[in-house]
């Protein structure tokens, strides 16, 4: 298997178990010391932490897609460019660009810079 | 660049990375205008919208309203067959001397040595951290 189609279907195997809210499989796709950075709060935190945030944020909707995944991958990572489609439990709609980089190592993602505008994700929530 | 094929090479697209910040920084809108090609387009998360080369820089010097300088920096590069992502921070100075910094990713796409495409992705809950308060 060619660098690029690993890295192309570690970042599916992540984009899918997200998804499925299936955690095991998030951290599947994890090394040990991974740490994810946000651009909303500029803090890095830990794969613990990631991991939990990713547990409770399973019911915080009735269903999250994460659509029109646009990957480009390098030697060392990949960077997806993605739409994430969210349906709240009262049936609004959200849909919000975002762009996700990962350094991986091994075949595991060893960290994860997320960017995403969370004024529009706030305004469209409230306009629905 | 190779004239074998119009691929470039790694160094090639990052050095054209490199030159569209230091032309952006700089105001040099002649040379963006040179590096992005005639078709290029530009979509901000900002907006959801494209939009044409010419609009973009037209657009330029009012970008720079309230604002004394700007420098792109931590410029993080990683490219791949047809394009490149950047990581970078955006540090500003007001007129009233505040300073702000700003976290920003671009993905570029390239071909022939020029840039035909720029997806932009930034917070616009910062803006207003970014630009601070009015001059006391």
């Amino acid at each position: 298997m060619t660098v690029d189609t690993a890295h192309r279907r570690l970042c599916h195997a992540l984009f899918d178990a997200l998804e499925a809210g299936d955690v095991a499989a998030v951290e599947a796709c994890y090394a040990p010391n991974m740490t994810m950075w946000i651009n909303v709060s500029g803090e890095t935190i830990t794969r613990e932490a990631n991991l939990e945030a990713v547990d409770q944020g399973r019911g915080l909707h009735r269903r999250r897609l994460y659509n029109d995944r646009n990957i480009n991958t390098f030697d060392d990572g990949f960077v997806v460019q993605y739409t994430t489609h969210v349906v709240a439990h009262n049936g609004t709609e959200v849909p919000l660009s975002a762009c996700l980089v990962a350094e991986v190592r091994d075949g595991k993602i060893s960290k994860l810079f997320e960017y995403l505008d969370t004024t529009q994700f706030r305004s469209r929530a409230r306009t629905r | 660049m190779s004239e074998m094929a119009n691929v470039m090479t790694e160094y090639e697209i990052r050095e054209l990375c490199h030159e569209f910040f230091d032309a952006y920084q700089d105001g040099r809108v002649d040379v963006l205008r040179r590096i992005m090609s005639d078709d290029c387009i530009v979509w901000h998360n900002v907006y959801g919208r494209e939009t044409t080369r010419d609009e973009n820089l037209e657009a330029y010097p009012n970008s720079y309203t309230g604002q004394r300088r700007r420098t792109y920096n931590d410029r993080i590069i990683n490219a791949f067959h047809d394009g490149f992502v950047i990581q970078y921070s955006l540090n500003g100075v007001m007129h009233t001397g505040h300073k702000g910094a700003l976290w920003i990713c671009i993905v570029g796409r390239v071909r022939d040595g020029k840039i035909t495409r720029i997806d932009e992705y930034m917070d616009t809950s910062k803006f207003a951290a970014w630009m601070g308060g009015p001059r006391a």
